[in-house]
């Protein structure tokens, strides 16, 4: 049976119709336009399709639609509406990505690392993208850009 | 060369904002609105077996459904280079996983559902699962109709056997090159197949609307092609190149697997058997491991010959590659290899049989490296193995016996310019080649590995690139060309080109992903030749854009065009200091002269270019007399391996590679592709790792249990390094990279594990397990269990490389 | 992905609604928390329930407590709960240790320790780590409240004791009462996100005393009670080691699968027995690598 739920999807509260099987990350991309998360693996392996529920990354393909009423989502859509973030910018200068695809997860498994370890070790920073499957870049310039943020904002401390 | 100001930095990826911020749209993020249908295709569970027959009718009964498709409709066969696939087979089906209907519905639930429904009875047949029982007498046909197949005319097919090509080359005298060696080994090494694994999979909508028209949106490698391949597909239903149009945004990864036409074609079949609606295919995870492209397995046979000096005399190299059902696309990559087998060496005698075979697992095709990366890891692995056998430095042995520019190919053309000696100087000495480490850990012991590599593109004679240049009325510019920007930065090395001759900034250049009815033709993103050949044809497009503002200038204002130049985004004149005129101020609306009127208009230009100087042609025998390879790009790479002599786990603690780039036009684009192609390297050494049932099944056709790397999986230094002996024939000298930063990586972790604890593993790939279980003298492939890599399950050394259809 | 298969979504407020709803559907409902297993499950048509009782609405199942020298995890923990969690790197440094091989953080975020008991595959990681501490699920169902201690808990690869009606709503570790140390070793195809080949966890106790089980190399985890007879007492040697890696085979019984052979998973439990038991016992005595440190 259908039901109507309620998310607040990057700051802005929607309503959708949803079935009991509907995935999350089906919703977000057919139902309400949200085309940022990607379909990878649909097993929770690659990471693709990462979403910020209630701050923290989840597999939006591992979450029924359902399950998520009520709740806060971020996706990478909801990132720069006050123009790029740090991190974003920082991912920029280091041309962090090339075909891009593992980006719109990568970019918020690195903004919830950094919202909970605003300095974080290498370690850490690999730690936090190791769910997010890169097959280009060999991650190097992607924990680079990340590292770079957290330089940074210590240098303005 | 004169200094440039553009080309050699390294400035913000053009398409490095649309992909931080989400905007970036991949086939699968467009919208087709509520007409848009989907289809689910319905899979042989057999390796091989006859198609008795297809009952569709319970599942055209489900409500939603609104098409079930067969090969029916389509009972002709297509290919790349040669033709010999169906859209969905009719007559049998040649792998676990073959599409032989499909279900198109309102939506994908249904079809998933109605798909269930498709009956469909086979007769099992002996499946061809063992490459040594294909090519025994009589064996069973994959392809019995092998002979009647229509093939561009450099495959040579032996019909009645599984033998989809034979590439022979022959050099000098083989038997008097042995006869002059101290020293001969011989040996034999096997590589399994592999999976691309872009993170994207691949996915494509076809429309044809009511007037005919066939629109693809496609994830690929290959707009011009794959529209080539889908008009001599659909032109029984009617259908020439102007009635296809292929559009494809960006791509989430290639790697060679979205180069050609795999599971596209469905989408455009399946388009055309429901007019007026788009429909969509989209492969699962699982369907990108098992029907699209593989790369190939090969056991490779190779006797290699060498004086006490180190000079080599000769080379025997014989592979043989399991290449899957179909062989339209794959066949050019045991062809490639065929003319290349003797590695970046000075070989006078040369005996190469690469040897294309037909079998029931899943096609082979094109993936980085295309065919190299498989056979560099016997190869540098035997060079090593002959320098240590007489008592020389591997890394002196191979500077000895380097390839030099003007040496004569295995096919009789000339080297073309190359850095190779400077390449293994640099990577020795980055490396501390010849200084011994000690671990800390008492269980570990180190060891270092060295390899050369080299790699030409594999192109056609005729394939071509081109290019549109136009102007915006601010005097930015859009370059229309059609390679793909499949990551690897080439809408940055385009716009960077087009701006050393224009002198417009690389950020006031756009460029946006194909579409075949407005870009300029492009061959297809394969080869690492879109920066050599594509760059061409951008440059060739901004001279003709600078030469048609001079001839504008020169009618308006009457200054001869000899004397203009190009300056900071203005037309000004070495005859008068005092004259320079913006781009913007005529570049659109054209020059105002004293009467009024305007002189000029839009600025547009276009360039192209074709390697003329090549050609398939040569002798079947010998590969003699022909120019096949345009040129190749060289280079060599080493790495520090720590390993622990109890678990037989590795860790790469430096890899460096270093690749003679001819000129790097974004050094830190050539960086990156040495980074990612290192590491997609190495994956293929230490834990990627595909498996098949004995019955042809793939039993790993997901990220659980086929690894590639994550974040912690990366070496713990790796050193990229660029030499520039420039291509005269490229773009400011340039000429590719991308696909060559992983061919080396197997030869460098075999070597240095067997630097390390003195084990020769001949068969990648060379997983902790295998080490581990080697060094407590357990043959891994004893007690592997029931499964294969490739077609092959036997013991290696058993191999027979003489059986009847593989004899000479 | 469309899944194919039609289940009902229900979310229960109450422990006893749960109760009633999974009595009423019996095998045809599966429970869910935080999904990544069976969402999966359903996905690739491996499982097909009529109805998912989603657990998350029943209040107090997502706490960790730790009381009287017995740590609760309530069904809904997740793995990143614990990892983030002081009491658990204070006390149980080990269950942290071990959060950080088991899977990445978006999976951990979702996933829950009692789920990943419920799953009951062969490679859970939670299993062998709290066998050797005798931990205890909590079980509530028709019958009422009842504790499976985790040795009982196993009756299968994907199977567990529970009944008709009962769900799982935590799980308690009791503290060792005398001064310990532990050592969680894994081991992995590479260093990236991937289940156990085979694990191995020590559990040292003063007094020379040693608590051991594996992982991956049975159809469910196992506690080594030969190995921990040989050791008991006995002061730690390298010919002591030796003598318990010879009883190795007698306590497991590996097979060989896509991820392993069965040769390399029993040599690699003797090796990581050594290095866990050396590993344990140094952390005993105020040395040792730091938790977390893989040690293969």
């Amino acid at each position: 049976m259908n039901k109507q739920i309620t998310l607040t999807i990057n700051g802005e509260a929607r309503a959708v119709e949803v079935g009991p099987t509907d995935i999350l990350l089906d919703v977000l991309r057919e139902k309400l336009g949200i085309k940022s998360p990607k379909i990878g693996c649909e097993r929770g392996d690659c990471g693709a399709c990462t979403v910020l529920l209630d701050g923290k990354s989840v597999r939006s393909c591992l979450i029924l639609a359902i399950e998520a009423d009520g709740h806060k989502i971020t996706t990478l859509e909801g990132l720069s509406r006050n123009g790029l973030t740090p991190l974003q910018e920082s991912f920029l200068k280091h041309s962090s990505f090339q075909c891009g695809f593992c980006a719109p997860g990568i970019v918020l498994s690195a903004t919830e690392l950094l919202a909970k370890h605003p300095h974080p070790s290498e370690e850490e920073i690999k730690e936090s993208i190791s769910g997010n499957l890169c097959r280009c870049t060999g991650y190097k310039p992607i924990i680079e850009a990340i590292a770079a943020v957290s330089n940074a904002r210590r240098k303005s401390v | 060369m004169t200094a440039t100001k553009f080309v050699g930095e390294s400035p913000t990826r053009i398409d490095g904002l649309d992909k931080i911020t989400g905007a970036a749209n991949y086939v699968d993020d467009l919208s087709f609105g509520p007409n848009l249908l989907h289809a689910e295709v319905v899979e042989s569970p057999y390796a091989h077996a006859l198609i008795k027959s297809i009952d569709t009718s319970a599942a055209e009964k489900v409500p939603g459904v609104v098409r079930v498709v067969t090969g029916r409709e389509f009972p002709h066969r297509f290919g790349l280079y040669m033709r010999d696939r169906f859209i969905f087979p009719t007559d049998r089906v040649r792998f676990v996983g073959e599409q032989v209907a499909a279900v198109v519905a309102r939506d994908a639930k249904t079809a998933k559902r109605a798909a269930k429904l498709v009956k469909i009875v086979y007769e099992e047949l002996e499946p061809v699962l063992d490459l040594a029982g294909a090519l025994r007498d009589n064996p069973t046909l994959v392809h019995p109709d092998l002979g009647k197949y229509p093939r561009c005319p450099w495959f040579f097919p032996q019909a009645g056997t599984n033998i989809a090509h034979w590439r022979k080359t022959r050099k000098g005298d083989i038997a008097q090159g042995f006869k002059e060696a101290d020293v001969i080994l011989e040996d034999t090494y096997t590589v399994p197949r592999y999976a691309h694994c872009a993170i994207e999979p691949h996915v494509i909508v076809g429309l044809c609307d009511l007037a005919g028209r066939l629109t693809l949106w496609s994830a690929s490698q290959s707009p011009f092609t794959q529209r080539h391949v889908f008009a001599q597909a659909l032109a029984p239903l009617g259908l020439s190149h102007k009635d296809i149009r292929v559009v494809t945004p960006y791509v989430g990864g290639g790697f060679g697997g979205k180069a050609g036409v795999s599971m596209e074609i469905i989408g455009a079949a399946l388009a055309m058997m429901v007019k007026g609606h788009p429909v969509k295919v989209r492969w699962s995870r699982a369907q990108e491991f098992y029907n699209t492209y593989q790369r190939q397995g090969v056991i490779a046979r190779i006797k290699l010959g060498a004086k006490k000096d180190g000079t080599i005399t000769a080379i025997e190299h014989t592979l043989h590659w399991d290449a899957g059902g179909y062989v339209e696309y794959g066949a050019n990559v045991v062809n490639a290899v065929g003319f290349s087998a003797t590695g970046p060496y000075r070989v006078p005698n040369v005996k190469i049989d690469s040897v294309c075979v037909y079998t029931n697992l899943p096609p082979g095709g094109p993936y980085r490296g295309f065919g190299y990366s498989e056979f560099h890891f016997g190869l540098e692995s035997h060079i090593t193995r002959i320098a240590k056998k007489i008592g020389m430095d591997p890394v002196e042995f191979r500077r000895k016996n380097a390839i030099r520019e003007g040496d004569t190919l295995a096919y009789g053309a000339e080297m073309n310019a190359s850095g190779l000696h400077e390449a293994i100087d640099k990577v020795a000495a980055e490396i501390g080649w010849g200084r011994k480490e000690v671990s800390k850990d008492p269980n570990r012991v180190i060891g270092k590995g060295f390899a050369c590599f080299w790699k030409s593109p594999a192109m056609p004679p005729n394939a071509a690139s081109s290019a549109f240049i136009k102007f915006n009325e601010d005097g930015s510019l859009n370059i229309c060309a059609s390679g793909m920007e499949i990551g690897q930065g080439y809408f940055t090395v385009m716009a960077q080109i087009a701006a050393e001759i224009l002198t417009v900034p690389v950020s006031k250049i756009r460029m946006e992903a194909p579409d075949t009815d407005r870009n300029a033709y492009e061959w297809q993103t394969v080869g690492s030749h879109v920066t050599w050949g594509c760059g061409n044809a951008v440059k060739a497009a901004a001279l003709d854009v600078r030469s048609k503002m001079f001839e504008v200038v020169e009618r308006a204002l009457g200054l001869s065009r000899d004397t203009l130049y190009v300056e900071d985004e203005k037309v000004k004149c070495r005859a008068r200091a005092d004259f320079e005129l913006p781009f913007r101020d005529f570049v659109i609306s054209g020059i105002q002269t004293e009467h009024g009127n305007f002189i000029g208009g839009p600025i547009l230009g276009s360039g192209v270019f074709m390697p003329e100087f090549t050609s398939a042609v040569s002798d079947p025998e010998t590969s003699q007399g022909g120019h096949p390879n345009v040129h190749y790009t060289v280079g060599a790479a080493a790495a520090i391996v720590e390993l622990d002599k109890q678990t037989g786990r590795m860790r790469v603690l430096k890899a460096v590679l270093a690749v003679d780039a001819g000129k790097a036009i974004h050094p830190e684009l050539v960086k990156g592709q040495i980074v990612g192609g290192m590491l997609q390297g190495l994956a293929t050494v230490l834990y990627e790792d595909i498996r098949y049932s004995l019955k042809g099944k793939l039993l790993n056709a997901n990220f659980t249990d086929y690894k590639i790397p994550t974040s912690m999986d990366l070496p713990g230094e790796i050193v990229p390094i660029i030499v520039e002996v420039p291509q005269p024939d490229g773009p400011f000298g340039a000429r590719g990279v991308a696909e060559h930063t992983m061919i080396p990586a197997a030869a460098i972790i075999a070597n240095a594990v067997d630097d390390a604890v003195g084990l020769r593993l001949k068969s990648l790939p060379i997983t902790a397990e295998k080490v581990a279980l080697e060094l407590q003298g357990i043959a891994y492939d004893d007690v592997k269990g029931a499964y294969m890599g490739l077609c092959f399950a036997g013991h290696l050394d058993k191999y027979d490389f003489h059986t009847k259809a593989a004899k000479k | 992905m469309a899944i194919a298969h039609d289940f009902e979504y229900l979310k229960p407020g109450t422990l006893r609604e749960a109760v009633r709803t999974l009595a009423r559907y019996g095998p045809r409902a599966r429970v869910l928390a935080g999904g990544t297993d069976l969402i999966t499950l359903i996905g690739e048509a491996m499982a097909a329930p009529d109805a998912v009782v989603d657990i998350k609405g029943i209040s107090g199942l997502d706490r960790i407590e730790f009381k009287n020298g017995a740590l609760s995890i309530g069904a809904l923990v997740t793995f990143s709960d614990l990892r983030d969690s002081p009491i658990i790197a204070k006390k149980f440094p080990v269950i942290r240790e071990m959060t950080g091989w088991l899977a990445s953080p978006g999976i951990r975020n979702r996933a829950t320790m009692v789920g990943n008991l419920c799953s009951a595959v062969p490679c859970c990681d939670s299993g062998p780590i709290l066998m050797v501490y005798d931990a205890v699920i909590q079980v509530a169902g028709p019958a009422g409240k009842r504790k499976v201690p985790l040795s009982d808990w196993f009756v299968g690869p994907r199977k567990t004791v529970l009944k008709r009606g009962e769900v799982a709503t935590g799980v308690v570790v009791l503290l060792p009462k005398k001064k310990h140390a532990a050592c969680f070793v894994k081991l992995r195809r590479y260093e990236g996100e991937d289940l156990a080949q085979a694990s191995v966890t020590v559990l040292a106790l003063a007094g020379n005393s040693y608590r051991v089980s594996f992982g991956s190399v049975a159809p469910w985890p196992v506690r080594a009670h030969k190995i921990e007879a040989l050791l008991e007492g006995q002061q730690l040697s390298d010919s002591l080691i030796r003598k318990a890696a010879q009883l190795v085979p007698e306590e497991i019984t590996p097979i060989t699968d896509i991820r392993a052979t069965k040769e390399y998973r029993m040599h690699m439990c003797c090796v990581m027995l050594n290095r866990g038991l050396k590993a344990a016992t140094a952390r005993l005595a105020g040395a040792g690598p730091e938790y977390g440190t893989s040690l293969i």
